[in-house]
């Protein structure tokens, strides 16, 4: 989404001057939030679980330099710990860009970092206790922004660590503001995993994951047991994001997970994939308005149970990178037609793959490794790493990699993209008008 | 009577923008007033303002009693997206306002500067142009700040970003007046029970918000 600078305008002529352009980053953030990325990023921050026996085997925020021309390109240039290890997963910015929140899956609390006042070098400024005495729920997932306020996703319950969870608001200062339960009638199953809004449709769409008593398990031993594999969601809701009530369940087998709306203007449809049936799903409204959702692709041969873990959509809505975690591979979606995506690409990156995120531009392409601590593989096979690669349209050539385990850092997960010149601050540094 | 060059664009900078900046179009149905709940995101921040006559007073003497709009401009904005969009949605929720007898009595907006080295009182005066006038028991406050030392306060208590760039020949720091467009929902109680970007600031959309609040 653009953002609405409002400038002075004999500052405006001195910033073209003065300032590097920033406006945009990566496709999956939220709508609301402001100070986007387009051109090029210079970090890349990872968070990242913990791992015992490797450096403080805490989970931590890790800083890595990817701007071409510094002369610590593809290094780790700083890590935050936040000195416990607790399933480190997701994070997301809140919509002012200053600060990120991060949790971890194994309990309930969320650690906000600061990226405004040094963004090379992001602090840990504070950590939110109070979402299970709160709501009940634990496993904080998504971090979604709205004004002034962030929406977490949860994926658990304090009560019997099953997938029956919610959604948590909070405002940007950490004060808790209200819980909003995942639906259990009307075909609804209770689960949650990630939600994205739209707001030019007034609609949240939220997807459906898995419990505790699951997540935690060894993946081996989960796969066996049958009736601990039915428990898996196998939702999608469309909000009233107004309301922030439920308004149509709509039946997505084998655990949706990642929402990504189209941003190509007058686009109305999100996509998904759902991890266990390896399928594609194309959500939009109908003739009448109501929200449909329609299996619209396979990925890799669902027999093998590839499992899709994370999509990233081009910002013109044309394609969509897939990682499966199982076999490793990142596969490229022509989603010129979204009612029918075509497979044009695909090359194996890594023993293990999970999350994917793209440069606004589409020519950057990053990759990390780790789904889950008891989920990942072992041996040789546990490769723990961040990889570039250059994207020309038609293959995929690596730039650098940073290898977490030989650096002491842990299994590397989710990530976002930084900037220097977001440097954003409330009260003016040394040498500026007013002070 | 002689108008310096400098002069007039100031003038012309503090002139109530031209109406030619709609509001994105609303893509939905919404929920009917009082179907739904308004959450208490946070306080209202609180501090020193100037009024249009230069008179010091507090921010919460334009933000408590009535159920009150308040979104953060700069006179001299230009981006059609921004503030120009703002004063739009202001002026048509003013029109509707006081054609609703029951809501004229309830609602105020206020205009609060965020560049008080330029928006002097006078500046935002003549900015607001005839909308101080009395609209039959609408209020519409154009407000602006001493300094940047009472602004700050009120920037950061509503969590409006400012943002800072280096001025390459010099090295220093300056303010980059730059943010995403916000407008604030204020209960009577003083508690912000919404926030508008652009992308969603709608006038049917709030009054309908006004609506649920008049309703709690």
């Amino acid at each position: 989404m653009k953002s609405f600078p409002c400038l002075p305008a004999a500052l405006a002529a001195a910033l073209l001057l003065a300032a590097p352009v920033v406006q945009a980053d990566e496709t999956c953030n939220s709508p609301y939030m402001a100070k986007l990325i387009k051109g090029q990023e210079d970090y890349v921050y990872v968070w990242t679980l913990g791992v015992d026996g490797l450096g403080d085997g805490s989970d931590k925020l890790v800083t890595i330099d990817v701007d071409p021309k510094s002369k610590t390109y593809g290094k780790v240039i700083a890590q935050v710990s936040v000195g416990t290890r607790g399933e480190a997963h997701h994070m997301g910015f809140t919509d002012d860009r200053r600060r990120i929140w991060a949790g971890g899956l194994a309990g309930a609390e969320i650690y906000v970092f600061d990226i405004a006042t040094d963004p090379a070098h992001p602090k840990l400024l504070k950590t939110i206790k109070d979402l299970a005495a709160k709501t009940g729920y634990i496993g904080p997932h998504t971090y979604y922004a709205l004004p002034g306020r962030m929406l977490v996703q949860a994926l658990s319950n304090e009560k019997d660590k099953g997938g029956a969870t919610g959604i948590a608001a909070y405002n940007n200062e950490g004060e808790f503001i209200a819980r909003y339960p995942m639906p259990v009638e009307g075909g609804g199953d209770g689960y949650g995993y990630d939600l994205a809004v739209n707001p030019t449709k007034n609609v949240m769409l939220t997807s459906s994951f898995t419990g505790y008593a699951n997540y935690m398990r060894p993946l081996g031993e989960l796969i066996k047991d049958e009736a601990a594999m039915k428990r898996f969601g196998n939702t999608m809701v469309a909000w009233d994001l107004k309301a922030m009530k439920p308004k149509t369940i709509m039946q997505v087998p084998g655990a949706p997970l990642e929402i990504r709306w189209s941003l190509h203007p007058g686009d109305d449809w999100a996509i998904t994939a759902a991890a266990l049936t390896s399928k594609l799903w194309l959500v939009r409204p109908d003739a009448s308005g109501q929200w449909q959702a329609k299996e619209v692709a396979t990925i890799g041969d669902p027999t093998k149970i590839p499992l899709p873990v994370d999509i990233s959509i081009r910002q013109d809505g044309k394609g969509l990178w897939v990682n499966t975690f199982m076999d490793g591979m990142t596969r490229y979606f022509d989603l010129t037609n979204p009612q029918a995506p075509k497979q044009t690409y695909e090359k194996h990156t890594g023993a293990q793959v999970n999350m994917i995120s793209q440069s606004w531009d589409g020519t950057r392409v990053y990759i990390t490794s780790s789904l889950l601590a008891n989920w990942d593989k072992a041996g040789a096979d546990n490769e723990q790493f961040l990889r570039a690669f250059r994207w020309d349209g038609k293959a995929l050539t690596p730039a650098f990699e940073v290898d977490f385990t030989k650096e002491k850092l842990g299994r590397a997960h989710h990530m976002k993209l930084g900037s220097k010149v977001l440097k954003t601050a409330y009260v003016a540094p040394a040498g500026a008008p007013g002070r | 009577m002689i108008i310096t060059a400098a002069a007039a664009m100031v003038w012309l900078a503090a002139a109530p923008p031209a109406p030619t900046n709609d509001p994105p179009r609303m893509d939905f149905v919404l929920p009917d007033p009082g179907t739904y709940q308004l959450q208490r995101i946070m306080r209202a921040p609180d501090g020193t303002v100037l009024t249009v006559d230069g008179q010091l007073d507090k921010l919460s003497r334009f933000t408590r009693d009535r159920i009150t709009l308040l979104g953060f401009i700069y006179t001299s904005c230009t981006d059609p997206q921004g503030c120009p969009m703002a004063y739009r949605v202001f002026d048509r929720l003013k029109d509707e306002i006081r054609a609703t007898p029951a809501l004229k009595d309830q609602v105020q907006l206020v205009t609060l500067s965020f560049d008080p080295a330029r928006d002097t009182p006078s500046v935002m005066k003549r900015y607001a142009g005839s909308q101080l006038e009395d609209e039959g028991g609408l209020r519409w406050y154009f407000l602006t700040t001493p300094s940047e030392r009472e602004l700050m306060p009120l920037v950061e208590g509503f969590g409006q970003d400012v943002q800072y760039a280096i001025d390459n020949s010099t090295g220093r720091p300056f303010r980059q007046l730059s943010h995403v467009l916000k407008v604030f929902l204020i209960d009577r109680a003083g508690d912000v029970r919404e926030i508008y970007t652009s992308t969603f600031l709608h006038p049917r959309a709030i009054i309908g918000d006004i609506k649920t609040l008049l309703m709690e």
